[in-house]
This record gives C-alpha cells, structure tokens and sequence, in this order.
C-alpha cells in the first residue's frame, strides 16, 4: 500500500534557505561594524514610476527569501542570474524559478555609498524604519534597464504567443513594479539579523516553510493540497476548496493550506486583516473542520503574471511542504493580458517560449508539487447545489458567482445569502470595515500599509 | 449586445415597489434568498456609464459592475419613480449624473457599515 502514498516533497532546490542570525551579540557587532564604516542603507519602497505611490517594498521579498519561501533563492540576483532568469526562468544553479529579485537603488544613493568606499566585496547593513533589519553582502553591483526588464519579465505576445494576448502597460501592476525599479542593482546574499514582530493579527498567521512542515507533522498530514488566495473566500472558493482536497494519494488530502499574499494592495481588494481573519473563520465555525485546515500568509507584492506567478506560488507552496497545489481559471491574473488558462496550460503543457517545453514537474531542476487544475463552481437551481461546471450540464440555469457581484452587494451593505458567503465571514469584513472605515483597500489603507508595514522592527539591545 | 444591471432588494427596497408592474419582475437568484431586478440596456448605455465611472466593468456574465452605491442608490429610485425596467430609468440616472459623482467621490473615503453585531 505504502507505495501509493505520496511523500512530502523536498524543498526546491533540495535544502531550505534559512538565514536568519538570531544571536544578538553577533547582530550588534555587525551593526556596530557597519554604522562605523557608514554602509547602512534605509529601504525605501518602490514609488509608481509615473504617479508616485508605492507599489513594493523589497523588505517583504527579503523576509521571504530569508525565511526560505523562495528557496533555493538568498539574495538578490547577479547580472548573470537575471539574464538567465529572463530568457529560461531558471536560476544559476539550474532550478526553476519565474521572475527577478533585485535589490535596487538610486544612482544617487549608489553615489553616496560609492564616496564611503563601499563597493563589492562589502557588508551593508538594512535599516527598516529606522532600525537595523539585514544585511547585504555586495557581490557584484551593474545597472539595469527598468523598461526593459518590465517587459522581459512578462514578454510579449509575439515572443509569447501561446498564453500573452496583450502588451503589458503600465495598467499591468505588476509591469509597473518591475518599471519602478531604481537601476542600480546591489547583488548579494541578505541576512536578516532583527527579526521583526509580526503586527496583529498577522502574527497568528506567520508561518514560515520549517514552522509550516513541522505543523503538517505534528498534525499528521501526509498530503496537503495549497489554496492561492488574496481574496475573502465566498461559497465558490470554498466549494474549490473542499473539492480539490478530494484529490490526494488513496485518500483525500489530509489538510488544506490557505497561504495568501501580503503585500502593496490595489484599490477594491479586501483589507489584508479581513482576508486573513475570513478565511479563519472558515473553519473556526466548522464549515471545514480546524483539523483539516491552516491559514497563513507570504510576503510579496503580487506581479499578477498568471502562469508565472503560479510558479512562484507552486514553489513557495512546495517549499512549505504541500504536496497539492490547487490552479483556478485566471489564476493571480488582472486585466486581458494572459489567456484565461494560461497557468492550466503551463502546469498541463508547459509554455515553450518561457522556458518549459514541459510541464514545470517534468523539466529538470523543476518542482515537485502536484498541481490540480480546477475549472469554476456555480450555484445551479436546478442541481440545487454549488455546482462544479464540469458536471452540471444546466448551462442556461447556472447562476455564476463572481467576486464584483459580492463586492456589489457588500457595497450596498447588503448582506449576502449565506448560499454564496458564509454569514460569519461577512462578519468579518464588516468587523474591519467598521475599524477602517471602508469596506474595501482605497488610497488611504494603501498609504498608511505601506508606512506602517505588517511587522514592528525592535531594538536590537 | 446585451448589458445588465442588477439591483439588489433588501426589504426595505421590496416596500417600496409592493404593488407596482415592478413587483412582478422581481427575480430570485441563489436558491430564492437574492432578490434582484435586472434592467437590460443596449451599447450607447453601458459605454455611458463606463465613462461616467472609472470604476465599472463589466463581468463574465455580461453585467455591469463596480459601480458607485450612489448610482445604485439612484437607478433604484429611478425605477420606484418611473415603476419600470426599461432603458429611461437608466436615461434619468444619467441626467443626474453630477450630483451622482460628487456623492461617488465621498464614498471613496467611507461609507457606512451595516449595522450587524
Ligand atoms: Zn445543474
């Protein structure tokens, strides 16, 4: 029998990337070290290249790269690793991974460390706000082309003709992330040696990939089935959910992980609290049992590149020890840029022109994680159900849910039925919209998250 | 083609339209527990209103969504007053268009949460 059981996966890349320093004397010399020779560095957050508003902070790719989400990933990427992440998506070492991490800076502040002395071969300390946070251990420092490192991190419908369908603009928030960069790249390995305190109620779910496998341990989950989310869960999500869970080896998964991305929002989102604290109440009332079910977040200000972010969410997900990760139609997608299934088709076909002439668990140096491509629930009258669309042949009768409609409805302050949200869950949101004011992210939720962050940086004595 | 817009009932809403022609084109959606009316109007409409609303989109069931509550708020009152579904409810809102947009732009800031314990 045990041949048929599914074991968990090794991290990518085969180890997990940990490079947290928590001996605090340790920390303090290097501060000590660094403030003397003045290489101190205080992150800034990317500003929108045209309008001025954030839309990333490279701290949170830090702290996911630290904590080992993104292994094999350490650091910000050297020229040489970028080119090839570009034209193969694969890392120096031959591992699979989608897109550019890069810690940019201005030419003015390269100026300013260049009159310090500071150079490659160098230490630089991170500040955040205002506080010792990481370090940087400058390897190499070149200049990119942040116009043509937007565009030659998502392509093009011509050089990617089986999934893009648009040219990506500056309507694409991801495209305008990477268009945001500063131009001068400090490559090298971070190491966080402050670790920062979660704010509430993140801090209940921070869960890190040695936390999160030594959770699936404790609970005895063998398979665990990974749901992508950034949205508060209505019945459809729910119904994906409960469904894809029924794959697994001889039994359904053991456990489902809810892993949402936090990070610079879009107006009309949900605040990032009621997110987590919605799909919390999923099973804090039952509707899936707390035993079968875990929430928890990732830092990263969302690039929405569908097939390419699926990649990065198989990998954080694979690195947390999940052996299933659920896909939907138009997964982590905005706008028309990308075929409605073009992560289904990557994860079922591969996409040549990115770099996989196979399926992304079948090239070498691939992942792991087993993916279940998912098509949409609806609720039929007919069926009486939530009903998944590849069953229910009441075409005519299916009434869609979508997540404008809710918002519609959660706008009009008009509670939803409970057939397409939980009432508790509406709860939820109302609970932050009665803290925040407003239902749903607008401009001032976006600047205020973005100055005050989800973490506290303590001192360091 | 085709556009929808759907306004939702709560009971308050449902009096206000008891006993009129509207009151039978009452829809149920989601086994019975959403009301809803739907006023169908053509392309000159629905680009109206896109251009009205930055927001406003439109969904994969054909219906226009993302739209100011005030607009909401006012095409329902359009159809009490007129006691119809047909595309001048939708004309009359877009007359009022000005007064609609500076209620839209407060409601960028706050709107007010139900009261639900
Ligand atoms: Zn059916």
């Amino acid at each position: 029998m045990s041949e048929l059981y599914f074991n968990r996966p090794m991290p990518h890349g085969g180890r997990l990337v940990e490079r947290v320093l928590t001996n605090k004397k340790a920390a303090k010399k290097i501060v000590d070290f660094c403030e003397k020779v003045g290489a101190v560095y205080e992150i800034k957050p990317t500003l929108h290249y045209k309008r001025g508003v954030p839309v990333r902070n490279v701290y949170r790719e830090i702290m996911s790269i630290c904590y080992g989400f993104f292994s094999p990933v350490e650091g910000s990427m050297t020229s040489k690793e970028l080119e090839l992440v570009l034209s193969k998506r694969r890392l120096l070492s031959g591992w699979v991974f989608p897109y550019p991490l890069l810690f940019d800076i201005s030419k003015e502040d390269y100026e300013s460390l260049k009159a310090k002395g500071i150079g490659e071969g160098d230490r630089l300390l991170l500040k955040l706000k205002g506080k010792p946070f990481a370090i940087l251990d400058i390897e190499e420092i070149y200049e990119i082309d942040p116009a043509e490192l937007a565009d030659r991190t998502f392509g093009t419908p011509e050089q990617n003709p089986e999934v893009v369908r648009e040219k990506f603009d500056d309507k694409h928030p991801g495209w305008v992330i990477y268009r945001s960069h500063q131009p001068i790249i400090l490559a090298g390995k971070y190491t966080i040696i402050n670790e920062p305190v979660f704010k509430e109620p993140f801090n209940r779910f921070w869960l890190p990939p040695r936390k999160c496998r030594e959770l699936l341990d404790e609970k005895g989950w063998r398979t665990a089935i990974a749901h992508q989310t950034r949205n508060v869960p209505h019945v459809g999500h729910e119904m994906l959910m409960k469904n894809a869970a029924y794959t697994g080896d001889v039994e359904p998964c053991h456990g489902i992980l809810v892993n949402a991305i936090i990070g610079v929002k879009r107006r009309g989102d949900y605040p990032d609290e009621a997110i987590l604290e919605a799909h919390e109440a999923v099973h804090k009332y039952g509707y899936i049992k707390p035993e079968r079910h875990v929430v928890s977040f990732c830092l990263w200000d969302m690039r929405y590149g569908n097939p390419l972010e699926s990649l990065l969410h198989g990998i954080i997900r694979q690195n947390m020890g999940c052996t299933h990760h659920m896909f939907g139609r138009d997964h982590a997608a905005v706008g028309e840029y990308y075929d409605k299934f073009a992560t289904q088709i990557l994860w079922l076909k591969g996409i040549p022109s990115y770099g996989f002439d196979k399926p992304p668990t079948e090239v070498e140096g691939g992942l792991q994680i087993r993916p279940q491509n998912m098509r949409e629930f609806w609720y039929c009258p007919v069926c009486k159900e939530m009903a998944y669309s590849e069953n229910c042949g009441h075409t005519k009768e299916k009434q869609k849910l979508s997540g404008s409609l809710i918002r519609g409805l959660v706008a009009e302050g008009v509670q939803p039925p409970a057939i397409i949200m939980r009432p508790e869950v509406f709860k939820t949101v109302v609970k932050w919209w009665k803290t925040l004011g407003y239902p749903f992210v607008n401009e001032r939720y976006v600047e205020r998250k973005e100055k005050e962050l989800e973490v506290d940086v303590p001192d360091l004595d | 083609m085709e556009y929808i817009l759907e306004v939702f009932l709560d009971d308050y809403r449902l009096s206000k339209i008891k006993g009129t022609p509207v009151e039978d084109k009452i829809e149920a959606v989601f086994g019975g527990e959403l009301k809803v009316l739907r006023v169908k109007i053509g392309e000159e409409l629905k680009d109206a209103i896109l251009k009205a609303f930055e927001t406003a989109r439109i969904d994969s069931r054909s219906c226009i969504t993302d739209t100011p509550v005030a607009f909401k708020r006012a095409l329902f009152e359009e159809i009490a007053n007129q006691k119809t579904l047909d595309e001048s409810v939708v004309k009359a809102v877009l007359d009022r268009i000005d007064e609609i947009k500076e209620m839209a732009a407060k409601e960028a800031e706050y709107l007010p949460p139900p009261e639900i314990d």
